[in-house]
């Protein structure tokens, strides 16, 4: 009896040693082994150009060539162009690149078009659905599928965070002494109004040295705070049965006035802001709020400031005394991210797809999210877990669970067909803001370029993917 | 030249025989022949091809691509962007266009005597044409800077207290901005024309001149400006039609903006192809231009009567 329990017990280990590796195999694993059978074939992907693109350059094509033998081309793409060459390879037929990186508002156009191959099938031979649960709900459900099929992995955790200088927030005599002003504590904003009285409060006791805020002004960056703060303030940008535009209603002119209003405590010049110049000013003290993707946090807390790669990014004067909270009314925007996509004319439709769940898998992001020098942020509950990426810094744990909950809470950006026309719409508008033109005069030719826009497109057609749209989770505040 | 003729016992001479004759009077048309072939290939072709695809419907994220008729045109009429940005075209064009002659020939008329230097002064002056457009627009961005751009604190200076011009942003200053941008960089195009010109002018009828005691407007007006006119009608053609195609200053500096204020019929063109995708419109507009410019260069050319 005793030999047969023996023999019984050892059959279970053995058959235990033999699955556990099966059962223990990740996406990644998965991807690798499935992937083997292609090597010697080379794979294409279109990135990002710049930085971005040091991520499949320097660290996974390398990478995915050694495990695969498959040889990854990265073909480096400026942002505004990549819509461009993805449809005219799209439509030539030509095939040239396998792997893409989308930027979720243009899957309407994309998928509409045929130009991205559902990659429902492929999930489910590779066994990736499990491991898509992990990504944070936030891109999940808002950036993944288009009518029902899934067209990209979220690859990229942006959101909005707000930056706020600790040590000038903490400071006793700035605390007492906004309190006696305004009746409430110095602390991160919680809504616009709060924002202007910190704002100017921090201007008038420390400019010219420090200025209460800066935000990036330039195009195409402050649609992305309009369209955040339009629909926290109760806007929608469309009546849902006529698709006529409603930018132009009262809440659309409260948030003109204020974002115009803010200018005024920042500092002067802020009107020009591009991303570097935002950057370059709360890296060297002269903000002490700003809003804007995770980036900021990391380089301001000094992360990857030995990389070469990141020589062009200001010496943080502020390092250890950055805090992150939730932009104000704490629905931050989702602004931008990417999707891994596989292109529709690909020749290697299944090898492009193996390489994309690696990328995408948590074991590789987990790696490529702590990458330095290539911009993708945190987008896996895993990612924000992590006890790697939590010790990178002191307040590597505050960051990341801000990260977190702004992912959880974030609003999605518009994405209709033709997505580009009514973004450029937006920009324009807000550049005559800045010049001084009247917001009234501007939302309504905003509206009105609205309202051409969707006539050119299909006023039934766009009301079809606007329904699609507003219906999801990140679209308007439930 | 061929002649295909013949000489017997040294008197005769036969007539060229016919086929000899016909490519004696055709040999010039089949010389050039190969030439003409490569550039209708090249030039004309993209031409017609666009032609047509400005009577379809094609925009990058459709897959319709059935004719259109007219419609694109028709749309030209409606499109109050594009009329505007005709206007903007107009108004940098008749601003520059001036100032870049008046200040070439002026620049012309300094350098017209030879001095020590000369050469290198220039040479020196010259420097900016050599610029890429987008690069001196870029350079004068940083320029007008607010925070950084020397121009505030000169001004400042002058001033006596702290100017903060936001030469990119404030509608009052986004049009000098561009114009001295773009009078910075070509008016030493004109000044190079110019200075050949002027150094061409017959000297004895500028001796003559000042001998009779011939006031310099006189002698402008009588020697000067008749024996230049035509070199100043070719340089006003020539930088004429590049103002008109206006694209990279004006992207670095403003990027058409603020709102569509400075957008040039280049910028809006871009914008339509490459930023929303509109390509059978695009065609259109284009042709929309060429028309333009042909009417205007061949009323041009006939007024200043340099066609012949």
């Amino acid at each position: 009896m005793k030999f047969r329990t023996l023999l019984g017990v050892a059959a279970i280990l053995a058959l235990t040693g033999v699955s556990a590796p099966a059962a223990d195999k990740d996406a990644a694993d998965i991807a690798v082994e499935a992937a083997k059978k292609y090597a010697g074939t080379t794979i294409s992907i279109v990135w990002e150009a710049g930085l971005q693109s040091l991520d499949p350059l320097n660290y996974s094509g390398p990478k995915w060539e050694k495990l695969t033998g498959i040889k990854v081309k990265v073909v480096e793409v400026p942002t505004d162009q990549m819509f461009t060459k993805i449809m005219q390879d799209f439509k030539s037929g030509a095939g040239a690149y396998d792997a893409l990186n989308v930027i979720p508002s243009w899957m309407p156009d994309l998928a509409r078009a045929g130009a991205l191959e559902p990659l429902d099938k492929y999930v489910d031979k590779f066994g990736y659905r499990d491991e898509l649960q992990d990504i944070a709900a936030a891109y999940r459900d808002n950036q993944m599928q288009y009518d029902g099929k899934i067209f990209g992995f979220p690859d990229d955790g942006d959101v909005m965070l707000l930056y706020y200088r600790k040590d000038i927030f903490e400071d006793p005599k700035m605390k007492e002494g906004f309190k006696a002003k305004f009746g409430y504590e110095l602390a991160p904003p919680k809504d616009w109004k709060q924002l202007d009285d910190i704002g100017q409060f921090i201007t008038d006791k420390m400019a010219p040295k420090v200025y209460g805020a800066g935000f990036f002004r330039t195009a195409p960056y402050p649609q992305y705070m309009f369209q955040e703060r339009f629909r926290m303030e109760g806007g929608k940008f469309f009546n849902a049965d006529t698709m006529k535009s409603t930018v132009n209603s009262d809440v659309g002119l409260k948030v003109f006035k204020q974002m115009l209003a803010e200018n005024k405590f920042m500092p002067p010049g802020v009107e020009q802001w591009n991303f570097v110049d935002n950057l370059a000013a709360f890296l060297q003290g002269t903000t002490a709020m700003t809003i804007s993707w995770p980036p900021y946090g990391r380089w301001a807390a000094g992360y990857g400031s030995g990389e070469e790669a990141l020589k062009w990014v200001p010496k943080s004067q502020v390092a250890g005394k950055v805090g992150y909270a939730l932009t104000p009314l704490g629905r931050p925007e989702l602004g931008v991210g990417f999707d891994l996509s596989v292109s529709a004319t690909s020749k290697n439709k299944e090898a492009a797809y193996l390489f994309i769940q690696w990328l995408n898998s948590k074991k590789t992001s987990l790696e490529r999210v702590q990458l330095p020098y290539t911009l993708r942020d945190p987008f896996r509950l895993s990612h924000y877990a992590s006890e790697k990426y939590r010790a990178l810094w002191p307040d590597a744990p505050a960051y990341l669970d801000t990260i977190k909950t702004s992912g959880e809470k974030g609003l999605l950006d518009l994405s209709l067909l033709q997505q580009d026309k009514y973004d450029e719409a937006m920009t324009k508008a807000i550049s005559s803001l800045w010049a001084g033109e009247d917001p009234k005069t501007i939302l309504d030719r905003m509206a009105q370029q609205f309202d051409a826009i969707t006539e050119k497109v299909g006023i039934e057609n766009q009301k079809a993917v606007y329904k699609v749209w507003a219906a999801k989770p990140g679209a308007y505040p439930q | 030249m061929m002649t295909f003729s013949l000489s017997f016992n040294g008197t005769e001479h036969r007539r060229p025989s016919r086929l000899g004759r016909v490519l004696e009077d055709r040999l010039p048309y089949l010389i050039v022949a190969p030439a003409i072939l490569v550039l209708l290939l090249v030039g004309l072709f993209p031409l017609i091809y666009s032609l047509i695809v400005s009577f379809q419907r094609i925009t990058m994220t459709d897959n319709d691509t059935s004719f259109a008729g007219l419609l694109n045109y028709a749309e030209l009429f409606r499109d109050t962007r594009l009329w505007a940005s005709l206007g903007h075209t107009a108004i940098i064009t008749a601003i520059a266009l001036p100032l870049e002659l008046l200040i070439g020939f002026l620049m012309a008329q300094l350098f017209i005597d030879r001095m020590p230097g000369r050469q290198l002064f220039v040479a020196l002056l010259v420097l900016p044409t050599v610029i890429s457009p987008i690069v001196a627009g870029a350079t004068w961005r940083l320029l007008f800077d607010v925070r950084f751009g020397p121009i505030g604190e000169i001004l400042s200076f002058f001033a006596g207290e702290p100017i903060r011009i936001l030469w990119t942003v404030n509608p009052a200053y986004v049009y000098p901005a561009i114009i001295i941008c773009e009078v910075w960089q070509w008016s030493p195009f004109m000044f190079l024309l110019l200075l050949a010109a002027l150094s061409n002018v017959d000297q004895s009828q500028l001796e003559a001149a000042e001998i009779d005691g011939a006031s310099y407007l006189r002698v402008l007006r009588a020697i000067i400006l008749p024996a230049i006119a035509p070199v100043i009608a070719v340089a006003c053609l020539i930088r004429g039609l590049d103002l008109v195609r206006i694209f990279d200053i004006i992207w670095a500096l403003t990027e058409g903006g603020p709102g569509s204020m400075t957008e040039t019929i280049s910028l809006y063109t871009y914008v339509q192809g490459f930023s929303q995708f509109e390509t059978s419109y695009t065609a259109a507009i284009s042709f929309l231009v060429i028309a333009l410019l042909t009417l205007i260069t061949t009323l041009v050319l006939k007024r200043m009567e340099i066609a012949r």
